[in-house]
């Protein structure tokens, strides 16, 4: 009976440093993915113009050659958007790269996680492919490689060379605002919106320059200029993500002034 | 002679039948398997609209049906109902069939099962199913802990390594420590499985708090059925199995009141969302009454899952007919299973758009693969055949046993003449 009474001490002992353990791991687990991220000098944002754009999918295809993604998949699609004054117009949608990003917040390992730039990046090594994310994003930005990509890219070379490694079969992608142009650009000391080596690659090939990119947290930069000075609309801020694209929305004077 | 001759063949037996049955649907669902893990997900008919489907389906349910372990471990040691303890035995042993089904079927959902280790190493702890994977993984050892004393019932076992098997039954004297355990860690997560639809808020269907609350309900309700149900199946069928029918009584009256408070709450929760417009929510709810899910909800779910099973369990003159209570029991686990696809298709049917303005509504629409089915049907094929043997060889099906019985006493030949 003694003996048995020490067994069960031993027993409660385990289980307590186990508990003990799960409980401090948790602590720093939370200390390190506090939500919205640690945030850098920088944050970087995108603006859209509707009005200017043409819907001639330029930036899908130049996304597609830079980041060598699958003719499947789209990061960047420019979706139409209704008429206005007998316009057609159209909504391009990139990741949202939103502040408080329900993909960040539900990916079980930490796959998905914020740059303190804001970017919302994906670690594709770490991803087992639950794809909860992909539930959980409100802007449909995440394409599941559900079988993998293999021999030419039928992008390259016309709209540019590969810049990123491709993504294995079984893991979900999507845009990364050409996190690799930026970086290698700032390490040029170029910078990023102004400089098109370091801006990525959909506002760079925009015809019609539709696409503005730049530092919010730069009062000279164009994004923030906009920001601040015209009504811009962010998509479906009624979730609470805050998303870093921001879109100037079309209205019926804009293509007056151009038929006029 | 010829009989002789006869007797030297592998007879044809039900149980050689039964196996031969299952075997079919385990070589599908093995290749099957082989198949996703050359070609990848894209032969699965699952979309980045509705990334999930069946197996999630299978998987949820067969950890929800797992779910009479913990609950009726946590009556028996906890609680102090401990004339169930042999009906205990039995969840146990159905709840470690349950989860190892869901692992199984987990490993051909995700994208790279050969890093599904990489769930363990890198943490996320803002995620439910960071939390459902910890919970899974612990309370699966849990139940293997807990199913130590079961395993040691192997003859084969027990006759070679007596001194292994003595020490595995002794794991029995810890049981009340591990139902605590258990029942921290099912509460969690079987809750936890419902608020990972519940907090998403990009999908209005499932966004709500009520999700946890009905997972969890409905787990402990489906899982002590589908035990009472298989330990009442298994006596029918052989002779290894039995049962105490005025055990399995009781408990079915358990159930049948159980079943008033889930239709209760769920009741309110389909009404609440029925009077408010919320765009997404409300056609959520239309797929379901009016939709192509309707049949699944009104009959799957409402009159076969809840309503005929708790006039028949509550009654006593059906309940105390095998035959209707055995049909109530299963109608409550197809119930259950029926919740568990509607509530995931329901939400994942339904596109919200993004574009700027009041949000607007669109279809998609998901049926199962070829090759989703044969491993589906594959994973419940493994968790029939691993109870039938768990039955023909470690009685787990045998509530005459208590547990002094069990585990104090050595065997008693009952032909041999007792010399006092």
């Amino acid at each position: 009976m003694t003996d048995n009474k020490m067994h069960r001490r031993d027993f409660l002992k385990i289980a307590a440093v186990g508990v003990a353990t799960v409980a401090g791991a948790r602590a720093m687990g939370k200390a390190e993915a506090s939500s919205g991220g640690e945030k850098g000098p920088h944050q970087w944002a995108m603006v859209i113009d509707q009005a200017k754009c043409q819907g001639c999918n330029y930036c899908t295809l130049a996304c597609r050659a830079r980041n060598d993604v699958s003719p499947d998949i789209s990061w960047n699609v420019v979706l139409p958007a209704g008429e206005i004054g007998g316009h057609q117009v159209f909504l391009p949608r990139p990741c949202m790269h939103c502040e408080k990003a329900p993909c960040v917040e539900v990916c079980m390992v930490g796959a998905s996680y914020y740059r303190p730039d804001g970017i919302v990046m994906m670690d594709y090594d770490k991803c087992i492919g639950c794809r909860y994310c992909e539930v959980a994003c409100p802007y449909q930005a995440r394409s599941f490689n559900w079988e993998a990509f293999e021999g030419p890219n039928p992008a390259i070379p016309e709209w540019g060379q590969a810049e990123i490694a491709r993504r294995p079969r079984g893991v979900p992608e999507k845009c990364s605002f050409c996190y690799q142009r930026i970086d290698r650009g700032m390490a040029l000391g170029l910078t990023p919106g102004v400089d098109p080596d370091a801006t990525p690659a959909c506002v760079m090939v925009c015809p019609t320059g539709a696409r503005i990119f730049g530092d919010l947290n730069d009062p000279e930069s164009e994004v923030s200029k906009l920001v601040h000075s015209r009504h811009t609309v962010r998509l479906r801020e009624d979730l609470g993500t805050a998303p870093r694209v921001y879109y100037l929305m079309a209205d019926a004077e804009d293509f007056e002034e151009v038929g006029s | 002679m010829i009989a002789k001759f006869q007797a030297r063949l592998p007879r044809p037996t039900p149980w050689l039948g039964w196996l031969a049955f299952l075997s079919l649907f385990l070589v599908a669902g093995a290749i099957g398997g082989v198949l996703v893990l050359w070609k990848g997900l894209s032969i699965t008919n699952l979309t980045d609209l509705v990334p999930w489907g069946l197996w999630i389906t299978i998987d949820l349910s067969s950890i929800a049906l797992a779910a009479g372990a913990f609950s009726l471990c946590a009556a028996v040691y906890l609680i102090g109902l401990k004339r169930y303890q042999p009906i205990a035995r039995t969840a146990t042993f159905v709840g470690l069939i349950g989860y190892s089904m869901a692992m199984l079927c987990l490993f051909m959902d995700i994208g790279r099962p050969f890093k599904f280790y990489q769930a363990l190493m890198y943490w996320n702890t803002h995620s439910l199913l960071w939390e459902v994977t910890m919970c899974i993984i612990l309370y699966f050892t849990v139940l293997l802990l807990e199913s130590l004393p079961i395993i040691a019932n192997w003859e084969w076992l027990r006759s070679r390594f007596p001194k292994l098997t003595g020490k595995m039954t002794h794991v029995h004297h810890y049981a009340p420590y591990l139902a605590i355990v258990g029942l921290f860690l099912s509460s969690l997560h079987q809750s936890s499985l419902g608020a990972a639809y519940g907090v998403l808020k990009a999908r209005p269907f499932w966004y709500k708090p009520e999700m946890s609350v009905l997972f969890m309900l409905s787990a402990i309700i489906g899982g002590i059925s589908l035990t009472l149900f298989v330990s009442m199946l298994s006596s029918r069928l052989t002779s290894k199995a039995r049962i105490n029918d005025g055990l399995i009584e009781r408990l079915s009256h358990f159930v049948g009141w159980a079943l008033v408070g889930y239709f209760y709450w769920r009741f309110w929760d389909t009404l609440s969302m029925t009077y408010t417009y919320e765009p997404g929510r409300t056609e959520g709810l239309q797929l379901l009454t009016t939709g192509p899910l309707a049949f699944n909800f009104w009959i799957g779910e409402m009159l076969l899952g809840i309503v005929i099973p708790m006039i028949l369990l509550l009654n006593s003159k059906t309940r105390l007919n095998p035959f209707w209570r055995m049909a109530a029991l299963l109608m409550v686990v197809g119930g259950l299973v029926a919740y568990r696809w509607d509530i995931n298709l329901a939400g994942a049917l339904i596109v919200l758009s993004y574009l700027p303005g009041q949000p607007t509504v669109s279809y998609t629409s998901y049926t199962p693969s070829l090759v989703e089915w044969a491993i589906g049907l594959g994973v419940i094929a493994y968790g029939f055949l691993a109870f039938s043997l768990g039955v023909r060889y470690l009685r787990v099906v045998d509530h005459r046993l208590t547990e002094e019985e069990e585990h104090e006493t050595v065997k008693v030949n009952a032909t041999e003449p007792v010399t006092i």
